[in-house]
């Protein structure tokens, strides 16, 4: 131990620390400075824990604070406050820079470094300086930008007043900044492993090593006796069902007899610190007698396969769609075209990892239990509760929504709340259960794998004929979503096309990888891959260009989807020709530069991706407030995507009142309406939908009454509160024989184009730039869009090349491949508003369409460079070499 | 699912829940209540469901424990004890509140 003295945000502390704390556990634990962020397990990959050190820009996970002697220390907190923010912070609310914001402070600080070094920073140099901080939601576009505007703050040629949007410009269509961003910029938004709570117990839990075993014995009497250990949690200690249902009652809190996959959660130790806990977790002996590991669908769907769950087939889903007929528009086709496409399971990698808090609420009026309080990071609060309730047999329950770091569909069901809630009963403690970033990918949900066996063709004038695809899903050892993923992949099958006959298979397997479930698009960014990269096959075929064949084959008004369903509007040829000439431009370039060992390439995708699932409903409430404000209790969760922005715009634009006079509520089950979740790109239509039509509630109230406020309302015998619904009018399952039936209510569209190099020795790609247009309807927020498509290109380039999990091996964000700023490319975003005549406002959603088509933009632009094809996502370096290597 | 209760269309989720709150009529309330092992629904009964709609249709969501024992001035295994099928199987659902709506 040693005793320190050192500066923190200007004010001397004197601590003893051992030489094993690092300076982000002083911050976050002793100090209680939460700003700086922990993803990484203390490996220094992440920069979230950056803060300045006599003026340098450290990680401070892998700084002892015993070498910070006379140290000077400063963290986002010391920088400014939500009431006097520094400049830099505000640069980072105004240029949309903030969306999660768990890497924000982080971002802010190695920023504070370079801008004192170099107030004018170049676009290379800020790379430079922010190499290791890593953001998964913007694509670090918006990031340079607002290093490059906060340097215009402090060089004095301009102020954020002049920047910051005015109220009279309107409240639609407007960049007024996010309510949470500024919170987020000065460390004062609560993530979950933020919250201290004195005498809670710090959780350590078991998981299989192995992909399938039966659980023969658990001895854990060693472990109960290790210092500061309160006790263990098994299946057996849980008093509801132990089952986690999302859709099918097949995932156990804690398992009981069987573990089905790496990561598997078998017990969970109790004490009174994260290390005792982990220390006695070390002592418990668990005897696993393996059993055959279903490796993949095919060895899932073998007569001999064991059966995964004992109530329920391997093959959990299979649903044909059949528009047409297929097979006899094939022989009569000019061109056909037959290949296979596989995609790889794939981690959602929010920066912030999983959490749970969970405390006891005193019923202060006796006569009940007392409430057991969940705070974590759903973006479904209400059905969670709900699975919660179930699966822990306690029915006196809320859940409160933290700020989290960032979603991607990982959040759509329950993971690290079950635990903790079963411990917090069983203990009748406060505990914490705040796994590291390994444990968590283990214990999280996966991008599902597709393996698609394709055969597409056309008549000889270029005309689509026909479209076979029978897929398969790797569902993993649970369903979770399961079966919607598939659903949805058939229900967009046919993308932005018209295509007369169809015939189309979607099976959903069990089998004992990692457990799939939502991951941004879900189901159709894998299957929008084998049909992209299919119409440039086809295409090469019929001899024509790739743009002209899919603008010709647009589907249009009056003609049918895969589900047969008539659509009335569809705006993508527009979005074709507004991608012309920038298309015609990059050709031109690329064939200029093809000659060497960098070859440059040109690959185009498409989408049509459905708003407003068939049978989806919403419910919002809105609140006159005795000031003429008006609340909004929604429980639509803001992981970054920016549904605060939409809800307080919309609101204000509907009441013609003020920003900061509409309040927001809506991270609390114990006083949200219950809205559904935040997924499916579904918050913007469904809840801004049922929002505007309480607000007509209320709007007509105080219109006939002339009520202004809560008071006067009331007194003219009007309620002050109104709930608002929203309901998709087509309802019902596909047909199970043909695939036929209930679509989305809308559709946002999108094609995007990649120019990007190969260097055909290593197999090395470079993206050089990428440009999306976009039609989602009117703009609420153009930085919230902006972002989620600048986001959502660098996601889609990552899941092209990059990215693939692998349970075991994967366990960071370097094995990972995370991209980093360095690996950012130039982005151009071209938006069309055709009013969609259900929308609010006539707006959609864009956060999942903006990867859809990326990965088939890449491959496609990969093969116009080297004329090979890689098929088996990702398109590594390895694969492009061998690729090429097989083509001589 | 489809099902006909007195000579009326309603669309229940897979956990027999009324899809939509204003489906909910008294009728298909005693009907299912009946179902459920409720043999005869009393002034309590209705009292609860009375209690639910309203707070559902102020709210939309269903209470919480603590609001539903002020809200009927009931404890929570008289509540229990009223509905077979506890509190959400039994009383939230011949009430007619609807699942939280989830990705399906």
């Amino acid at each position: 131990m040693k005793k320190i003295r050192l500066r923190v945000n200007g004010t001397w502390r004197e601590v003893i620390v051992d030489t094993e704390t690092v300076l982000l556990d002083l911050l976050r634990e002793d100090l209680r400075l939460t700003g700086a962020k922990q993803s990484c397990d203390r490996k220094g990959q992440c920069g979230a824990c950056t803060v300045i050190v006599n003026s340098e820009a450290v990680r401070s996970c892998l700084t002892p604070v015993v070498d910070l002697e006379d140290a000077d220390v400063i963290t986002v907190e010391g920088l400014g406050t939500p009431d006097n923010p520094h400049l830099i912070q505000e640069a980072f609310v105004l240029a949309g820079a903030i969306q999660c914001g768990f890497c924000t402070p982080g971002m802010i600080m190695a920023t504070q470094v370079l801008l004192d070094a170099n107030s004018e920073p170049t676009t290379g140099q800020i790379k430079q300086a922010l190499r290791r901080n890593l953001c998964r939601c913007t694509g670090y576009t918006k990031i340079i930008e607002a290093v490059k505007l906060a340097g215009r703050f402090l060089r004095g040629e301009i102020s954020p007043d002049a920047v910051r949007p005015k109220a009279a410009q309107g409240m639609l269509g407007v960049s007024h900044p996010r309510p949470s961003a500024l919170a987020k910029a000065c460390g004062t938004a609560y993530f979950t492993a933020d919250y201290q709570i004195k005498g809670a117990l710090e959780l350590a839990v078991l998981r299989s090593t192995v992909p399938h075993a039966r659980i023969v014995s658990i001895d854990a009497s060693q472990a109960k006796t290790m210092p500061g250990v309160a006790g263990v949690v098994t299946a057996a200690d849980i008093k509801g069902t132990n089952i986690l249902k999302y859709l099918v009652a097949d995932r156990p809190v804690l398992c009981k007899d069987r573990v089905r996959y790496i990561g598997d959660p078998i017990l969970a130790v109790a004490a009174d610190t994260r290390q005792q806990a982990e220390a006695a977790l070390e002592k418990v002996k668990v005897h696993l007698d393996p059993l055959p590991a279903l490796s993949s669908p095919e060895a899932a769907m073998t007569d001999t396969a064991l059966q995964l769950h004992a109530e329920l087939p391997n093959i959990c889903f299979d649903q044909p769609q059949i528009k047409g007929d297929a097979e006899a528009a094939l022989p009569s086709s000019a061109a056909v075209i037959e290949a296979r496409f596989k995609t790889q399971i794939n981690h959602q990698a929010p920066l912030e990892p999983e959490a749970t808090i969970a405390y006891w609420e005193t019923d202060e009026e006796g006569g009940g239990d007392d409430q057991l309080v969940i705070i974590g990071r759903s973006i479904n609060i209400h059905y969670h509760l709900g699975m919660l309730q179930s699966a822990l047999g306690w029915e006196n329950m809320r859940y409160i929504e933290a700020y989290s770091g960032g979603q991607f569909g990982i959040k759509v069901d329950v993971i690290s709340e079950g635990i903790a809630g079963a411990a917090a009963i069983h203990f009748k403690r406060p505990v914490r259960y705040i796994p590291g970033l390994a444990e968590s990918m283990l214990m999280t949900s996966k991008r599902h794998a597709f393996d698609m066996r394709v055969k597409l063709a056309a008549d000889r004038q270029g005309n689509l004929t026909a479209y076979c695809n029978d897929f398969l899903v790797d569902n993993g050892a649970y369903h979770s979503i399961g079966h919607v993923v598939a659903h949805r992949a058939l229900l967009m099958l046919s993308g932005s096309y018209h295509i007369p006959n169809i015939q189309a298979r979607g099976r959903q397997v069990y089998t004992n990888n990692p457990w799939g479930s939502a991951a941004r698009g879900a189901g159709p960014p894998q299957a929008n891959f084998a049909l992209e990269c299919a119409m440039d096959m086809l295409a090469e075929k019929l001899g024509m260009d790739p743009f002209e064949f899919r603008l010709r084959n647009s589907l249009k008004p009056g003609q049918t989807k895969s589900t047969g369903r008539v659509v009335q509007e569809w705006p993508f040829p527009e979005l074709m020709e507004a991608m012309r000439p920038h298309y015609q431009r990059a050709v031109k370039e690329a064939a200029a530069n093809r000659s060497g060992k960098v070859k440059r390439g040109v690959g185009l995708g498409t989408g049509a991706f459905g708003i407003g699932m068939p049978g989806d409903t919403s419910v919002a409430a809105v609140e006159i407030d005795p000031d003429g404000g008006v609340s909004v209790y929604a429980a639509a969760a803001d992981p970054g995507e920016g549904n605060d922005s939409m809800l307080t715009q919309l609101t204000a634009e509907f009441m013609g009142i003020s920003l900061d006079r509409v309040r927001l509520h809506t991270r609390d089950t114990g006083n949200t309406a219950a809205s559904g979740p935040a997924a499916g790109s579904r918050v913007t239509y469904m809840i801004g939908n049922a929002l505007i039509n309480a607000l007509e509630q209320l709007k007509t109230a105080m219109q006939e009454t002339g009520a202004k406020t809560s008071e006067e309302l009331e007194a003219a015998g009007r309620p002050k509160r109104y709930v608002g619904r929203k309901k998709n009018e087509d309802v019902g399952p596909l047909d199970p024989k043909t695939g036929q039936g209930p679509s989305f209510e809308s559709q946002v569209h999108a094609v995007q184009m990649v120019e990007l190099e190969v260097d055909s020795e290593s197999g090395k790609v470079t993206i050089l730039k990428m440009t999306t247009a976009v039609d989602a309807g009117p703009v609420i927020n153009p930085q919230n869009l902006t972002g989620q498509l600048e986001g959502g290109m660098d996601m889609g380039v990552g899941f092209a090349l990059r990215e693939e999990y692998i349970a075991g091996k994967i366990k960071d964000w370097v094995t990972f491949k995370f991209p980093t700023i360095r690996d950012s490319f130039d982005m151009e975003i071209i938006v069309k508003e055709t009013p969609r005549p259900k929308g609010p406002r006539g707006a959609t959603g864009v956060g999942e369409m903006c990867m859809v088509p990326t990965a088939p933009a890449v491959i496609n632009a990969i093969k116009n460079a080297t004329g090979v094809w890689i098929c088996d996502l990702p398109a590594t370096p390895e694969k492009i070499k061998a690729a090429l290597s097989a083509a001589g | 699912m489809q099902r006909t209760i007195g000579g009326r269309e309603f669309a229940f989720d897979e956990e027999g829940f009324f899809n939509e709150f204003d489906d909910w009529t008294e009728e298909a309330f005693e009907i299912l209540a009946h179902e459920g092992g409720l043999s005869l629904s009393t002034e309590q009964h209705r009292q609860v469901v009375r209690f639910l709609r309203d707070f559902y249709a102020y709210n939309g969501r269903a209470p919480l424990n603590n609001q539903l024992r002020k809200g009927t001035g009931m404890s929570l295994l008289e509540l229990e004890a009223l509905f077979p099928g506890g509190l959400k199987n039994g009383a939230r659902r011949l009430a007619g509140l609807p699942n939280p709506k989830t990705c399906s």
